[in-house]
């Protein structure tokens, strides 16, 4: 069929080809293409975020992208982030687990992609950066108190192992 | 023989806990920050189909056909359901009071905008939306009710035409001399309210995969299930099934807040798989879907209440009518929901007579439902409201109004006039904490400070119950069909000592496996980490209900303290024997059973078990080679209710004070969050930081309630909220860093002494915000009795005046 498309693309540093159909969305590519069900859908129209991923390093909602236009793109999502030999989890995640910066852990996988564009851009953000940055994401359990100290504790950690 | 569940952490069979009241890191959370959970919509089963669901445009209209041929022929299409299959196979769904429940599907008419009419299973979620676009539905549009003036109106159009009527539920309830207490008051003040339908919008909708069996005739569903055999029992009377060929896997959840589940969804893709020879439907509702018709709207409600005082500000009376537009149908329990406030009526005060006039409406607006705190949210901001227009009539401090009233700490147990009894509480020592913790008195000279500058600065000061853990009685109380409420759970010790827990439930965020892996570790003396949480399906599982009611980390820790306290008497008898002893000198201390006044001699958990399973040779007479016990838990002591609704109904009753100061912005109506202090007293916590994330999540859903969200339906009953830029739920912006404390007064009667705090602070929040703005335009003479106390309406207020 004509709407069809072949698309080249790395994903959490695997290449992929697949054809597409043209109107196929990011998020459902990833999630049901590729298999990566970590990056979630929560509205389908831009606005929660929980479909966050990093495109080119730069955050971008999944929901809103059609699959084409990631064609030769570099994509990171949250199954990315984890020591693929060890399992050991990203100085992030561990920060959301250890800040209890989460409660159904449905909104999370955004709010941590969130957060690693923010501290790569910014290592040491005030909290009203840190708010600024998440403003963006919804999260409907948590009041976002948690999540604040999880991006706080998050970055202190990785500062201390930089500057170490 | 009966098994006492320890009440405090102190009776449990170790020299220290080293798990419970920790804020420990929770089990489930490296699975959901890798994002590798199973939510349901990331599993697929071969040969899938998906579904996708048109929808009335119409709040009110009569199908005149339907045309489905066009949608069938599209490539992929492999099966399109209508009223006329549905009318055939189902039943209308049971969980409303007889007459008031919906099919699943509309037959012959529609009653609201987004109630699905026709719904298509095809080989993907796109080709199936494809197809709904070839259906061609034809209406007689008929007149719609919009509200419940309208709606009791005489001659007005009826929702259900096999009533007489579009009044649901109508009665009153008279506890004490309600009449005479008025008639004797110095004082009466009341007053009306209107609370906007709100809604719980977790951020994963609902969805499901099911599969219909047809030569067992059997129906498998997986999915986003709260309350698993609760939904079984319901798909089993819809769909015309035996309850035990209706299997539920509950799949982890992402938020819930008591809408969750979808009874409609889950019988449309069945019937869909029945319809394609047994393949596997999947539903995924969408979010649109979800803001248009989905489960959690809830409160849609006009109030009328006074409340009788004494010239002392001794508050002796509370009478409150309430309105409550249900919207098209009773299916979601709404009666239930009206009637919840029985277990806190007169909330933490001393009110000796209290009156209830409860009027449930049938209109053309969308099905209401359950969502977290499930009626007590607008019936606290109205009595908190009145208490605060009579402190200011009274020229008293609105705390001081709330210390004077409470019930204090001697009084318990207390028996509330609505029945309900309290279990434990120290009110006025919650309200000093927090006074000290919020510096109430720089509080209200800045705000003294402010007023003279012309700002509108006000503060809230609101005290609250929270019922939790409640029984089946709270159904009994308005006629509804209930079921019981217990919890079951099996715990296992496998060969190598590795625990196993397994409960009836599945994770929806509240972190009921962790503290289900706290309270094992402790009493069985093993490493948390050694401890497994699984769901099992409905068709083995244990009796159980799920979350609800502010009940769950209760009732799971009361029915894994049973199934210990049976494994210990087990493991007593086998080590006996092998010891040669009496199974009475033998004792569990730290995760090893061994000889009372000899330590030495005894052996681990983990050995017992080993022996068990491996040596049927060394087990005395009667022990079967198990070493695994089940417990069902139910709340004890429950009643019956009485004529006036009396009774028992919730085993806990937290509490918590609120003090939060405002400010509202002249120019846009805006109202910021200038500090907010919160105490609570929910008895032993047993995961402290799950307390907390519990209760912030509810100040944030709070402050959606009291100042953004809103189901808004225009003159004609559509609804103009759609998306979630039309619905707004607050951001990290809007939701105050709130600072907290607590005091620990533990439930003399609940295990280990904790109390149900799930709901927490969506009671309490959106009356403490209402109350504070009212504080803020007090000196303009001006006050809000509707809420969401929105931008809009404040600058309309305000505006109106000038
Ligand atoms: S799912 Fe993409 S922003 Fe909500
Ligand atoms: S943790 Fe549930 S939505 Fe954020």
């Amino acid at each position: 069929m004509s709407n069809r498309k072949t698309i080249r693309l790395t994903v959490n540093g695997r290449h992929y080809e697949r054809e597409v159909e043209a109107r196929l969305t990011l998020a459902d590519f990833i999630r049901h293409e590729l298999h990566l069900g970590g990056t979630h859908v929560g509205c389908e129209h831009g606005i929660c975020g929980a479909c966050t991923i990093l495109i080119d390093g730069s955050s971008a909602r999944a929901c809103l992208t059609l699959a084409v236009q990631a064609d030769g793109a570099n994509i990171t999502t949250v199954e990315g982030l984890r020591n693929r030999e060890t399992g050991q989890l990203h100085p992030i995640q561990q920060a959301f687990v250890d800040a209890h910066g989460l409660q159904c852990g449905f909104c999370t996988p955004g709010f941590i992609m969130t957060t690693l564009e923010l501290l790569g851009e910014n290592p040491d953000p005030t909290d009203e950066e840190i708010k600024e940055a998440l403003g963006g994401n919804l999260c409907r359990c948590t009041g976002y108190q948690s999540i604040l100290d999880s991006v706080r504790l998050a970055a202190s950690r990785i500062n201390t192992a930089t500057a170490a | 023989m009966a098994i006492d569940i320890p009440t405090r952490t102190d009776q449990l069979p170790t020299s220290a806990t080293r798990f419970i009241g920790k804020a420990v890191n929770r089990i489930e959370d490296p699975a959901l920050v890798s994002g590798t959970v199973e939510f349901i919509d990331n599993l697929s089963l071969p040969g899938m189909l998906h579904c996708a669901i048109l929808r009335s445009p119409h709040p009110h209209a009569r199908i005149t056909g339907i045309d489905v041929s066009a949608a069938l022929a599209l490539p992929g299409v492999e099966a399109v359901l209508t009223g006329e299959d549905v009318e055939r196979w189902c039943d209308p769904c049971f969980t409303a009071p007889e007459g008031w429940g919906n099919y699943c599907l509309a037959v012959g008419k529609v009653r609201f905008v987004g109630e699905p009419v026709v719904a298509v299973a095809a080989t993907s979620r796109y080709i199936a939306e494809d197809a709904l676009e070839l259906v061609q539905v034809e209406y007689d549009l008929l007149d719609p009710v919009c509200n419940p003036d309208e709606a009791m109106a005489p001659g007005a159009p009826l929702v259900f035409e096999n009533r007489a009527t579009n009044v649901i539920q109508s009665r009153t309830y008279t506890w004490g001399e309600v009449d005479r207490v008025f008639a004797e008051a110095d004082r009466i003040v009341s007053r009306q309210f209107r609370w906007n339908r709100v809604g719980a919008n977790p951020t994963e909708t609902f969805g499901c995969i099911c599969q219909w069996d047809l030569a067992d005739n059997s129906l498998t569903c997986r999915g986003a299930y709260q309350t698993p055999r609760f939904m079984g029992i319901g798909r089993a009377a819809s769909l015309r099934l035996p309850a035990n060929k209706v299997k539920i896997i509950s799949h982890a959840q992402g938020g819930g807040f008591g809408g969750k589940g979808g009874p409609r969804g889950t019988d449309i893709a069945a019937l869909l798989s029945r319809k394609t020879d047994g393949r596997p439907v999947k539903y995924i509702e969408d979010r649109m879907e979800y803001l248009l018709a989905g489960g959690g709207q809830s409160w849609d409600r006009y109030y009328d209440a006074a409340i009788a005082l004494k010239a002392d500000g001794t508050v002796t009376g509370f009478k409150v009518r309430l309105v409550d537009d249900q919207g098209a149908g009773a299916e979601g329990y709404g009666t239930i929901s009206a009637a919840k406030p029985l277990a806190a009526f007169t909330g933490n005060y001393r009110i000796e007579a209290a009156f209830y006039d409860l009027t449930l409406v049938a209109t053309n607006r969308a099905p209401t439902y359950p969502y977290r705190g499930y009626g007590p949210p607008p019936h606290n901001l109205v009595l908190e409201s009145l208490m605060d227009v009579a402190a200011r009539e009274l020229a008293l401090d609105p705390a001081e109004l709330r210390r004077r009233n409470y019930i204090g700490p001697e009084q318990f147990p207390y028996t509330v006039p609505s029945g309900n009894e309290y279990d434990s509480g120290n009110y006025a020592g919650v309200l000093d904490r927090v006074l000290e913790l919020a510096d109430y008195k720089s509080l209200r000279q800045s705000q003294a400070k402010a007023r003279t500058e012309g700002r509108l600065v006000g503060i809230g000061v609101v005290s609250t119950v929270e019922p939790g853990v409640f029984d089946w009685n709270a159904y009994a109380t308005v006629g509804v069909p209930g079921v019981g409420v217990p919890e079951g759970v099996k715990v296992g010790i496998d060969v190598f000592g590795g625990v196993t827990v397994a409960v009836g439930f599945n994770l929806q965020g509240q972190g009921q496996f962790t503290v289900a892996a706290q309270v094992v570790a402790d009493y069985l003396g093993v490493e948390m980490n050694t401890v497994k949480v699984t769901t099992a399906s409905t068709d083995v599982a244990l009796p159980h209900f799920g979350q609800g009611g502010s009940r769950l980390g209760v009732a799971v820790t009361g029915a894994i303290l049973g199934a210990c306290e049976k494994l210990r008497g087990i493991f007593c008898r086998v080590v006996a024997h092998v010891m040669q002893t009496d199974p009475e000198q033998i004792e569990l201390l730290n995760g090893r059973l061994q000889m009372k006044g000899a330590p030495a001699h005894g052996m681990s958990i983990a050995e017992v078990a080993g022996l068990m399973l491996s040596r049927s040779d060394l087990l005395p007479p009667g022990v079967e080679p198990c070493p695994e016990a089940s417990f069902v838990w139910v709340s004890p002591n429950r009643n019956l209710p009485d004529d006036q609704g009396r009774c028992r109904s919730y085993l806990t009753a937290a509490a918590a004070t609120h003090v939060v100061q405002v400010e509202i912005d002249r120019d846009t109506g805006q109202v910021a969050i200038l500090g907010y202090y919160i105490v609570d007293d929910c008895g032993t916590r047993l995961n402290p930081a799950s307390v907390e994330g519990q209760l912030q999540g509810g100040v944030a859903q709070g402050v959606g309630a009291a100042l953004y969200e809103e189901y808004v339906y225009d003159a004609q009953c559509q609804p103009l909220v759609s998306t979630f830029v039309d619905y707004l739920v607050p951001s990290i912006h809007e939701v105050p860093m709130t600072v907290k404390d607590h005091l620990v007064t533990p439930s003399p009667i609940a295990p280990l002494g904790a109390k149900g705090c799930g709901e927490g602070a969506i009671h309490t929040t959106p009356a403490a915000l209402l109350c504070a703005i009212n504080d803020a335009l007090a000196p303009l003479g001006l006050e809000c009795r509707e809420t969401p106390a929105s931008p809009r309406r404040l600058w309309q207020l305000l505006h109106d005046k000038a």
